[in-house]
């Protein structure tokens, strides 16, 4: 999120587009209802009428996988009717700025594409230069080669009427939903988008967040409150996941993980290619000194790099299909499955069985005995007797059993205290790792080959104890002034001297200023007292700098002041010369109207302007509207079908339906009453009871063709494999009609496995092992099948 | 009180089947009284206990409810011409069965009136046994409803309740005084061996049922005796 | 005084968290049921769910689509039938207005189960103070224990959205008028519901539309039936019963008195009766 929870209640006009919070997010519809009461519009743009639907005040149905050509056609709507914030774009933008004479685009293909490697060569994605280097801008927009202009001619191809004929949507209904949400382009409002898995787990995934975060930008919604690209978190501390790395392709704080590549021979070679040259993440040799000191401490020396060589780098892309994909070529041979489930939460399911009977040992750490532990059974499909390998169960701890933080979808990292002991032989997560880590050790303790070192070097010092002293480990996550031994205040006090260390750079400060023993943890504070504008800046503590709303500098207008007056974040105090008000700026405190920065909100980018023109995706600068990988209609907008960049994996189990044999379109989710893979509430009565059955849901007319009645047992089959589910005939889906022709299309929630109380077939044993380009995000939410009766 | 003369000639009067039936029914009325009371007024909740709790109270107020119907085709099926001779005689109201309740009254309290000859059955017993009919079909039916209320409208199994209750009122302010009137009463005493052996004094005949006695005598079933209590 | 449960629909996404709440708080036991066709569980409140959020699939008269939500429960009515037709005084009306069951008391008769005009209560397993089982009727007593501890119920507290309010009624009428007000401009059939029939309830809900598309009794009243057999059938029954004893006494005693012999009333041979009977 951008902004945070509190902070929808300011929205003029909420869009939630691939997400629904009144089902995967209840609480976040606390803030939705006071912004309705305070005359604040709700507008759910789903394939299903959800429960967020039931109380929005525009509903518009949208063929799943058509984000881009939705949203490209408000776009349109926008630039067309002159609905942007004009002010904003101009000045905090990229929109002035000249794209390079050899950028080009055309028929779904950006200049730079090699098919071989299904890639783009970027280097004509760049902006014109003059001789000093400065980029050239025409701020009355009206150059032909201007970020205005190129976007203008680019989406000027997403009218209504073909964008209506590819998502599905009646066109009074899109209309609706443009004239309202684009209304927030004026100076005075405010909208959010509210997005969440139903937007990511596309192929073009990571550009429908491009399309919301463009149309943002144009609306001046970003920045403010009430406004923002807001990623609506499905787990508790999903958030705090990704910010510590849990993803395969960054170390804590988002920085990028070293890879075997040229570029990241040494740490000097990796900080040479990956830090910008203007723009926050300049920074970028400060913040991995101080965490290869976190990792390493007293062995990570100038010297040797701060320990850099000892750092594993990536020879491949780790993603979830990337490791199946090898677990089952049988280049994986051991597991340690951590508070995962893909037997039930992973894409093509048949595929991720047989890659984990490939294994020559898993070790499953879980509350309850997920289908994953028991994948080697009979009721999981296998053959016992052949499957070989040896499964080892942990039992781990649940939330309350545990101390810790939870890093909210707001970035407020809030303290959790342990309620009672874990039962039995169960451990927390930190016990596991603290042991893991110490065992790991003292098994390479006497031994001096090369993969015995980054062990040997690893600093782990959290305390005597069998668990690790969470105090300790929240000072290192802070980091230290190594010559000081006090916590440090702030990110900006990092170096890349060594003189400090920081466990992630991006939480440098919740912890600040607390000498050895004294206890300062921001995550613990409880001051429920408003600071203004909802922010709560007493309570607990949000990342970066404990600021709320990320580029609040975009909150005021162009001589510093609010764009409205109930809508205030930061302002620039004259009289003080400095920027102040309800939020920690984001921004240059100290930053005058003199100074060149004055206008230039978006400080992590290099230019800090908003990008409306970005280079950084896999796919080209501009979004573009290509099919989901199986699709039931020919993409209208150019010959290219499919995302040029994603790649597409061949050999065993990964079959493609066609629309001829599937010709129904199906999508998975999430209901209020399961949790992801189902492995907590599916073991729990109640919310079993509540929701006890796997179904299917589809339209009456589809039913009705079908001959299928309300409760019958249906097949839904894919390329890959089919399920049974209970039949839910509904309203609430209606078949679209999408370049003429109609197209059905059905629903499944993916919680439900064959362990625990609540049991059903596995929605994912339909999806395909195909990810978005730039994240590898499996393409969950839109595929091909076919229904029948049981 | 009038010793019954113990070798007076007497006249049948019941079937066995009509004795049985009738008992059957008595004590499955008072049967479903008993198991009922605690639920008509807390005041006797302590007879749950008694039962074995109130499931098995109204288990057993179910068992009775059945055995309180059997009596009807135990008697239609053993014997059918008195189970007739009842069905028609009751039916049959006349200036005479009136005259009888106008009566009634004072042969209740103080024994002594003047009343027309009646029937096999007097006007009394007439009465008893269509207020006897009316309550058990509204106990009958109501409970049948309270029984099953699945299978009933709501408003239906809400009516019951009231109806049910209505016609145990009334049936147990029918039976009090019939009880009495056959065990309590000196007058009707004698009619109790009609419902015992099945028979009374050909006196006793004369006297509560003339017209019944008449019909006997003129089908020379008995013969006419010299009435000794005139004038008594 | 009286308090009561605002229960607002027009702004309850169906989440359900009321569900669990309440089957937590009040250690109810589960009730899976078959696969129902829809997302609701359950098709009313029971004994062993004191509260179901019902999910209806609604075309409005313009045409448009609507997935409604109603968070049922007991609806704790001013004059409550279940109260009235108790054999046992098993279901008392607390000070607080709220009603409620005491199971220890309950013989599991089922008068309030077939009388209650929402069709809440039902018999559910009870073990008793002696770890006996039995059916006793069992329903939402509005936690109870809680309010009169100065808490909300569990329902109200777990609601995110305050479509479930807890306060004196009074107050909830303040907030449910207040609402009203709001709601009208989505919904210009929003109303509240507070049935007069039923004298009031101590749950009442602000609805989006009129009660019928709830299935909400429009006038729900204490069944006339109800009030025929306890306010008199009953009554007259016991002083029928006292009627006919004290005949039967009294009897006895005058025939004591004045019937020494006896003997049977006098039949009169021949005369103007006979003559007439005998045609």
């Amino acid at each position: 999120m951008t902004n945070h929870w509190n902070d929808i209640q300011f929205s003029d006009c909420m869009l939630v587009i691939g997400g629904n919070p009144a089902e995967n997010h209840p609480i976040s519809m606390k803030y939705v209802t006071k912004a309705k009461k305070n005359g604040g519009k709700l507008i759910t743009v789903d394939p299903r009428f959800t429960r967020t639907a039931a109380v929005s005040d525009i509903y518009a149905p949208m063929r799943s996988g058509t984000d881009i050509a939705f949203i490209g056609g408000l776009i349109n709507y926008v630039l067309e009717n002159k609905l942007y914030h004009d002010e904003y774009v101009r000045k905090y933008t990229n929109a002035s700025f000249i794209i390079s004479e050899d950028y080009d685009f055309e028929d779904g293909i950006f200049t730079g594409y090699d098919e071989d490697s299904r890639s783009y060569e970027k280097s004509t994605w760049v902006f014109e230069r003059d001789e000093e280097g400065n980029i050239v801008k025409d701020e009355s927009l009206s150059h032909p080669r201007t970020v205005y202009q190129m976007m203008k001619k680019h989406f000027s191809r997403y009218d209504v009427e073909t964008v209506c004929s590819v998502t599905g949507t009646p066109k009074e209904d899109y209309l609706k939903v443009a004239e309202t949400f684009c209304g927030t382009g004026a100076k005075e409002k405010t909208g959010t988008i509210m997005y969440a898995m139903g937007t990511t787990q596309h192929t073009v995934g990571s550009q429908n967040i491009r399309a919301y975060g463009m149309l943002q930008l144009l609306l001046g919604n970003v920045g403010r409150a009430g406004g923002g690209v807001n990623a609506l978190r499905g787990e508790c501390n999903v958030q705090g996941s990704t910010d510590f790395g849990l993803l395969f392709h960054l170390m804590p704080g988002y920085i990028g993980a070293p890879t075997q590549s040229e570029r990241h021979q040494s740490l000097d070679a990796y900080n040479e290619n990956e830090t910008p040259a203007a723009g926050f993440w300049s920074n970028k040799p400060k913040f991995l000194a101080s965490y290869l000191k976190a990792q390493y401490g007293k062995n990570a020396t100038k010297a040797n790099d701060f320990g850099y060589d000892f750092f594993p780098k990536g020879r491949r892309n780790y993603s979830h299909i990337s490791l199946f994909e090898s677990m089952y070529d049988g280049e994986i041979k051991g597991m340690l499955i951590w508070g995962q489930n893909p037997m039930v939460g992973g894409a093509n399911v048949r595929k991720v069985r047989a890659a984990l009977q490939k294994l020559d040992w898993l070790v499953a750490m879980d509350l309850w005995e997920t289908e994953t532990a028991a994948f080697w059974k009979e009721k999981a499909g296998s053959n016992p007797a052949e499957v070989q390998t040896e499964v080892f169960m942990l039992p781990a701890a649940g939330p309350f059993e545990k101390e810790g933080s939870v890093t909210n979808s707001g970035r407020w990292m809030q303290y959790r205290w342990k309620a009672i002991d874990p039962k039995n032989d169960s451990r927390s997560d930190s016990w596991f790792a603290h042991n893991l880590a110490i065992r790991l050790q003292k098994l390479y303790a006497n031994d001096n080959s090369e993969i015995a070192k980054p062990f040997k070097a690893m600093d782990w010092s959290f305390g005597d104890s069998d668990y690790p002293d969470m105090d300790l480990v929240n000072r290192e996550i802070n980091g230290y002034d190594l010559n000081t031994g006090r916590t440090v205040n702030h990110f900006a006090d990092l170096k890349d001297d060594g003189t400090t260390s920081s466990g992630n750079w991006i939480y440098a400060g919740f912890y600040p200023d607390a000498a050895p023993g004294e206890e300062k943890n921001y995550a613990k504070r409880r001051d429920d007292k408003d600071t203004g504008m909802e922010n709560y800046l007493n309570w607990s503590y949000a990342w970066p700098a404990n600021r709320r709303i990320l580029y609040n500098r975009a909150s005021a207008d162009l001589n510093g002041k609010p764009w409205s007056s109930d809508k205030e974040g930061i302002w620039y105090d004259k009289a003080a010369e400095t920027w102040t008000g309800y939020d920690v700026p984001d921004f240059g405190v100290a930053t005058s109207p003199s100074d060149p920065g004055w206008e230039n909100p978006f400080i992590m980018l290099p230019d800090g302007k908003g990008g409306l023109f970005a280079a950084g995706m896999a796919e080209g600068p501009f979004p573009e509207h290509y099919e989901p990988y199986e699709s039931p209609v020919p993409n209208a907008f150019s010959s290219v079908q499919l995302n040029p960049a994603v790649k597409i994996w061949g050999g065993d189990m990964n079959q493609k339906g066609e629309a001829a044999d599937f010709p129904i379109v199906a999508t998975t989710y999430r209901l209020t009453e399961h949790w992801q893979s189902g492995s907590m509430t599916r073991n729990l009565e109640w919310p079993s009871e509540i929701m006890p059955h796997m179904f299917v849901e589809l339209s009456e007319e589809l039913a009705k063709e079908k001959g299928i009645k309300e409760k019958d047992k249906v097949v839904i089959s894919s390329a890959r494999g089919e399920i049974e589910a209970f039949a839910m005939v509904t309203k609430r889906f209606k078949p679209y009609s999408v370049r003429g022709q109609k197209v059905h299309h059905v629903g499944m929630p993916w919680h439900y496995g064959y362990e625990g109380i609540a049991t059903g077939s596995i929605a994912n044993y339909l999806t395909p092992h195909i990810g978005d380009a730039n994240t590898m995000i499996p393409e969950y939410k839109a595929f091909l099948c076919d229904v029948r009766r049981a | 009180m009038k010793k019954q003369n113990s070798n007076e000639s007497t006249v049948k009067r019941f079937s066995k089947a009509f004795i049985i039936s009738h008992w059957v029914n008595a004590f499955a009325f008072f049967a479903l009284y008993i198991t009922a009371l605690p639920l008509y007024t807390d005041f006797f909740n302590w007879l749950y206990p008694v039962f074995g709790g109130p499931e098995m109270a109204r288990l057993l107020h179910r068992i009775f409810a059945v055995l309180f119907i059997v009596p009807l085709f135990l008697l239609i099926i053993f014997d059918f011409a008195g189970f007739k001779n009842w069905a028609k005689n009751i039916l049959k109201w006349e200036k005479k069965d009136f005259q009888f309740l106008m009566a009634f009254p004072k042969e209740f309290f103080l024994g002594k009136s003047k009343v027309p000859k009646q029937d096999f059955f007097n006007a009394g017993e007439k009465l008893n046994s269509l207020l006897t009919i009316m309550c058990t079909l509204m106990l009958i039916g109501s409970g049948f409803v309270m029984w099953f209320p699945g299978a009933f409208a709501s408003g239906v199994v809400q009516w019951a309740y009231p109806i049910h209750n209505i016609g145990f009122g009334l049936a147990l302010a029918v039976v009090v005084g019939h009880i009495f009137l056959s065990i309590g009463h000196p007058n009707s005493k004698a009619s109790m061996r009609g419902m015992t052996k099945g028979d009374v004094p050909i006196s006793y005949a004369k006297e509560h049922h003339g017209v019944w006695y008449d019909e006997m005598v003129k089908k020379g079933e008995i013969k006419e005796e010299k009435d000794k209590s005139k004038g008594a | 005084m009286a308090y009561a449960k605002l229960v607002d629909v027009t702004i309850c996404t169906g989440c359900r968290g009321c569900m669990v709440a309440c089957k937590n708080w009040n250690d109810l036991p589960v009730d899976t049921r078959d696969y129902q066709g829809s997302y609701q569980s359950h098709d009313k409140p029971n004994g062993k769910t004191w509260n179901v959020l019902q999910m209806k699939e609604y075309e409005n008269q313009s045409g448009g689509f609507e997935w409604l939500f109603r968070h049922q429960a007991c609806m704790h009515c001013e004059e409550a039938a279940c109260v009235k037709v108790c054999p046992e005084v098993a279901i008392t009306t607390t000070d607080m207005g709220n009603v409620v069951i005491d199971q220890e008391k309950c013989v599991g008769c089922t008068y309030c189960v077939q009388n209650c005009p929402f069709g809440i209560v039902e018999l559910a397993e009870y073990v008793n103070a002696d770890g006996e089982k039995a059916e006793r009727a069992q329903k939402c007593d509005m936690c109870n224990d809680r309010i009169h501890e100065g808490l909300e119920p569990a329902c109200a507290v777990t609601c995110p959205l305050d479509a479930i309010v807890f306060g004196t009624k009074e107050e909830m009428l303040e907030l449910a008028k207040e609402r009203l007000e709001e709601a009208k401009l989505t919904y210009p059939d929003a109303q509240i519901y507070d049935p007069p029939g039923v004298d009031g309830t101590n749950m009442i809900y602000l609805l989006a539309h009129p009660p019928e598309v709830y299935d909400l009794p429009p006038n729900p009243k204490v069944p006339t039936s109800a009030v025929v057999w306890k306010d008199y059938a009953q009554p007259l029954g016991k002083a029928l019963l006292g009627v006919t004893t004290m005949a039967v006494f009294t009897g006895f005693i005058t025939n004591k008195l004045f019937n020494k012999e006896g003997h049977g009333h006098d039949t009169e041979e021949g005369g103007e009766i006979n003559e007439e009977t005998k045609q």
